[in-house]
């Protein structure tokens, strides 16, 4: 029975959020102490499908974006956790792996900005792949730095040693044994970036308009319809992910 | 010359590219901050002077934003610390039957800010709890509903953050309670005629804080470090740190630029410093315990 | 090695860049040189994008035309303020062309890029449309005390107003005088958003205060504001229970206020856009018995403008899209009240008969106050240092109090 309404509760708990965006994204002439929408309205939703509507066009840019970093970071992040697990001095470059994380996103960006706008990147896509891989990379190195371990290495070695080439080892021995995590990291890598507002629009200058940074606009317009099919558009790709995948949303940096 | 390139491996350019991107960057940007606070970088930037720093303690508004952000930092992870124990050692059973396990992970789905976003439009004073408790006849009007978000102490920055991550350590403890043997434990002591509570202070706890301790403190440095969230539903005063920063980089004023370096230099190294001195006690604290 | 440390040091520093054209040399071209140039190229335009209308006005109207037109591409980023100034005066210290091309100011921006000469000019002059611009209007030539002098162009003319819910207000306060006492009958009803509106505001009563609206004339003066500034914090701490939320707390941004007010919270909220009531009630986000009026002894009247970044990538194109701006049509189009309410900077007497007549019957305003009835209650905008100061202080005497 407890258990029944600790499960109940948690269903309800979890679930409102989609029920009150949802009545939000149709609900219109919605206000105090109405406690439901006067009337309803798919002309928010439709509106998606408009040409000049730039919230599919944001959804778009935000895959785009979170998948770009999401493979970047954790291709690059195997080798750096490689390199790493091999250097003399693994622990300092693991300690400096922590760097950026510790850095909260909104202030690491304007921290960088005046770099990133001498580096002719300020308000581009490329200023926010960097800002982004900033953060997405230590994260992905630290989250592999744990498959390099001096097993997998002896594994390695013996590949070699046995007439693999580097490339054959990396291929047949290196990435099946670390599939599980490198999936984990793609997935974890992509929401990191999925979910960034704050680095994001300190970055762009406004300018890459993402899906969360839409998400901001139309709350600062106080337009509740759109902010909230924006925000549903936001919670699709996870929502897919955790169909997919659901072992890899579990972060453990 | 070209000797010295070539004896860089592959390996160590890499390396060295990595320590640029995550090292340099950050460094020269925490630089260019401290070069803005004393007058001898940004926009305005007029020689050096000592000012900005001579006003910092007549300014009590960095000092209120970082005692707030503390306050909210250790009320929402402790809530979620307290939260997730209390689930992982009093519904074992339930955490192990569907739907349970799969329903902890829609939360970490959620971006702050639609939560934020959410949470505002359900807890405001206009509110859709606001309407229904009035529509039941529990409040007569908008001020008899207390106020949640955009409050002074916090409440509404708090839930969020907790309805953020309390799922996500219970699934941590969970798995460290699975991989620990924990359950293994809980019927030995039992065996060995303990208590359950016994097990579960002694025991249980000690073990899932002390694996969890480093993400806890993650958790903990991201919550003070929160934007969007106290950005929607906080206050414009006390603000939360990252809010202070980049309200005071964006005020009408630029002669206040350099102080807002300052701030922004401040907040970093003193996030920068306690995250080393907490590594250093923490290493101190295993060697300790290395018998 | 070193050698591969000093280009990647150099590659931050930003060493290679293109050198901006200098301002003479666009300035010098013939308008059909210019508009030869400007053709089919993409324009980077900054604005405030905190209405869905403006936004609606810019991305459904003004886009289209200019791609027809011109071929032009506008691109529409957000961005206002000293982040903006920022912003431009990082990419002067690089010494790199701006990202940005055209900007949406006014007042307080305006004063700060005349500081850092971020911006290219005089070249209203140029514009062919300019002959229409009613330049001769002291609300429209002069920026918060400051002369415009072709540095920026007139692109729209508002007034602050008192936005208040009828349903629930019979008789809003019909001057700044009377508002203590009727905040004191009717508490947790009124606000000031703590940004640019909410200034607004607090310059119009500092003005109202001072009973004189002439010491407010020309370069800021500390003495004035010190004594007026200091009557304004004492009448805000006095009211200051009677506020929303007991004064315990400001909302941070306007939307936000405009929320409250359609949610029923507060009763009153404002615009620095006379219209804007009119076009809130049309997009359904105001209840129909909202209503806009000004308190005697008046509010501010200013008019926004549009400037050309001095390091501008395609200074001609914005040329372009600017003198598209102030046409009679797209001018028209967007003193529409279901369109935007922007009020003209276009002296009517300069049009052709048929387009004056176009804009004497644009479907008038319903529950705005008529231009003609708030002409003699318009005050001109301040010293932008007022500005900056009253709210630097209103955070120090009121919100941190």
């Amino acid at each position: 029975m407890r258990s029944r309404l600790l499960t109940l509760f948690l269903a309800l708990l979890f679930g409102l959020p989609f029920v009150l965006l949802g009545l939000l994204a149709v609900g219109e002439d919605w206000r105090f102490p109405a406690a439901l929408p006067m009337r309803y309205s798919l002309a928010a939703v439709r509106s998606l499908l408009a040409a000049d509507n730039d919230l599919l066009a944001g959804l778009g840019r935000s895959l785009l974006l979170a998948g770009t970093v999401a493979v970047g970071a954790t291709a690059s992040g195997f080798a750096l956790a490689r390199a790493i697990a091999r250097s003399r001095r693994a622990a300092q470059w693991e300690a400096a792996s922590y760097l950026p994380y510790a850095l909260p996103p909104v202030l690491l960006a304007v921290l960088i900005q005046p770099f990133i706008i001498r580096l002719h990147l300020s308000g581009s896509v490329g200023g926010v792949l960097l800002g982004l891989g900033l953060v997405a990379l230590p994260f992905a190195t630290l989250l592999l730095r744990s498959f390099w371990s001096p097993q997998v290495r002896e594994y390695e070695h013996l590949a070699r040693t046995l007439g693999c080439t580097a490339g054959q080892a990396l291929r047949q021995v290196l990435l099946p044994l670390a599939w599980p995590l490198l999936r984990t990291t793609l997935v974890q890598t992509f929401l990191l970036t999925w979910f960034d507002f704050g680095l994001t629009n300190v970055l762009s200058v406004g300018k890459v308009r993402t899906l969360t940074v839409q998400v901001f606009t139309y709350v600062g317009e106080a337009n509740a319809q759109l902010a909230a099919v924006a925000s549903l558009l936001v919670l699709l790709p996870p929502a897919l992910l955790l169909l997919v995948n659901k072992s890899a949303l579990l972060r453990k940096p | 010359m070209p000797g010295t390139v070539a004896t860089l491996s592959p390996a160590r350019l890499l390396l060295w590219l990595y320590g640029l991107l995550v090292v340099g960057l950050p460094v020269a940007g925490l630089a260019y901050a401290l070069l803005g606070s004393v007058g001898l970088a940004g926009p305005l930037a007029a020689g050096f002077t000592g000012r900005y720093w001579r006003a910092l303690g007549a300014d009590t508004g960095l000092l209120y934003a970082a005692l707030y952000s503390a306050w909210v930092a250790v009320a929402s992870v402790g809530i979620s610390t307290g939260l997730a124990l209390l689930l992982v050692l009093w519904a074992q059973p339930t955490l192990r039957r569907p739907p349970l396990p799969a329903l902890l992970y829609v939360p970490l789905l959620m971006p702050s800010l639609v939560v934020a976003f959410y949470l505002f439009q359900l807890l405001s004073r206009a509110g859709w709890l606001s309407r229904l408790s009035f529509r039941f006849g529990l409040t007569a009007n908008l001020e008899d509903f207390p106020e949640l978000v955009q409050d002074g102490p916090g409440v509404g920055i708090i839930l969020a953050q907790v309805l953020l991550s309390f799922p996500f350590l219970t699934l941590l403890f969970q798995a460290i309670y699975q991989e620990s043997r924990l359950a293994e434990y809980y019927q030995l002591t039992l065996t060995l005629g303990a208590s359950a509570a016994q097990f579960r202070r002694r025991v249980a706890v000690p073990v899932l804080l002390r694996q969890a301790a480093p993400t806890l403190l993650l958790s903990f440095i991201a919550t003070l470090g929160a934007y969007d969230i106290p950005l929607l539903l906080g206050r414009p005063y006390p603000q939360m740190l990252s809010v202070y920063i980049a309200t005071r980089l964006q005020r009408f004023d630029l002669r206040e630029l350099p102080s807002a370096y300052l701030a922004g230099f401040l907040v970093a190294a003193g996030l920068l410093g306690l995250i080393g001195l907490l590594r250093l006690t923490g290493r101190a604290r295993d060697t300790a315990s290395v018998p | 090695m070193k050698k591969f440390f000093l280009s990647l040091l150099a590659l931050l520093a930003g060493c290679g860049s293109d050198k901006p054209r200098e301002p003479q040399q666009i300035l010098a071209q013939t308008w059909p040189q210019i508009e030869a140039k400007g053709r089919s190229q993409t324009v980077s335009m900054v604005m405030w994008q905190g209405d869905p209308l403006i936004n609606r006005y810019m991305n459904g109207y003004v886009r289209p035309e200019l791609k027809r037109r011109y071929g032009i591409d506008l691109q529409i980023s957000a961005g206002q303020g000293a982040g903006l100034v920022q912003t431009l005066a990082a990419e002067q210290q690089a010494d790199q062309p701006s990202e940005a091309d055209l900007l949406w100011i006014n007042g307080e921006t305006f004063y700060q890029l005349r500081q850092i000469n971020g911006l290219l000019g005089p070249f209203v002059a140029q514009l062919p449309n300019a002959g229409f611009l009613d330049l001769q209007n002291p609300f429209i030539n002069t920026d918060f005390q400051q002369p415009v002098a072709g540095m920026e162009c007139p692109w729209g003319n508002v007034q602050f107003t008192f936005i208040y819910d009828s349903s629930k207000v019979t008789r809003p306060p019909q001057s700044f005088a009377e508002l203590p006492a009727f905040l004191k009958a009717h508490p947790g009803q009124f606000t000031i958003p703590n940004e640019f509106t909410g200034m607004t505001l607090l310059k119009s009563w500092m003005i109202a205060l001072s009973g004189d609206p002439k010491l407010f004339q020309g370069k800021f003066d500390e003495a004035v504001y010190q004594k007026w500034s200091g009557a304004l914090w004492r009448q805000l701490n006095e009211s200051r229970p009677y506020f929303w939320k007991q004064g315990r707390t400001f909302p941070e941004q306007l939307a936000p206020l405009h929320q409250l007010f359609a949610n029923g919270e507060v009763a009153f909220t404002f615009s620095n856009n006379d219209a804007e009531v009119d076009n809130k009630v049309n997009q359904k986000v105001f209840p129909a018995t909202a209503r806009a009026y000004v308190p005697a002894p008046g509010t501010i009247r200013n008019s926004h403008y549009l400037g050309i970044v001095r390091r501008a990538q395609h200074p001609e194109a914005a040329l372009l899209v600017i003198n598209f701006l102030i046409s009679p049509e797209a001018q028209l189009k967007k003193m529409d009240p279901n369109v935007w309410g922007d009020h003209t900077v276009l002296n009517l007497q300069a049009l052709p008969a048929a387009q004056r007549e176009q804009f004497e019957q644009l479907p008038s305003r319903r529950y705005a106050p008529r231009r003609e009835a708030i002409q003699g209650l318009a005050l001109p905008e301040p010293d932008p240092e007022y500005m900056t100061r009253l709210f630097k202080d209103f955070r120090t005497y009121v919100i941190e109090k």
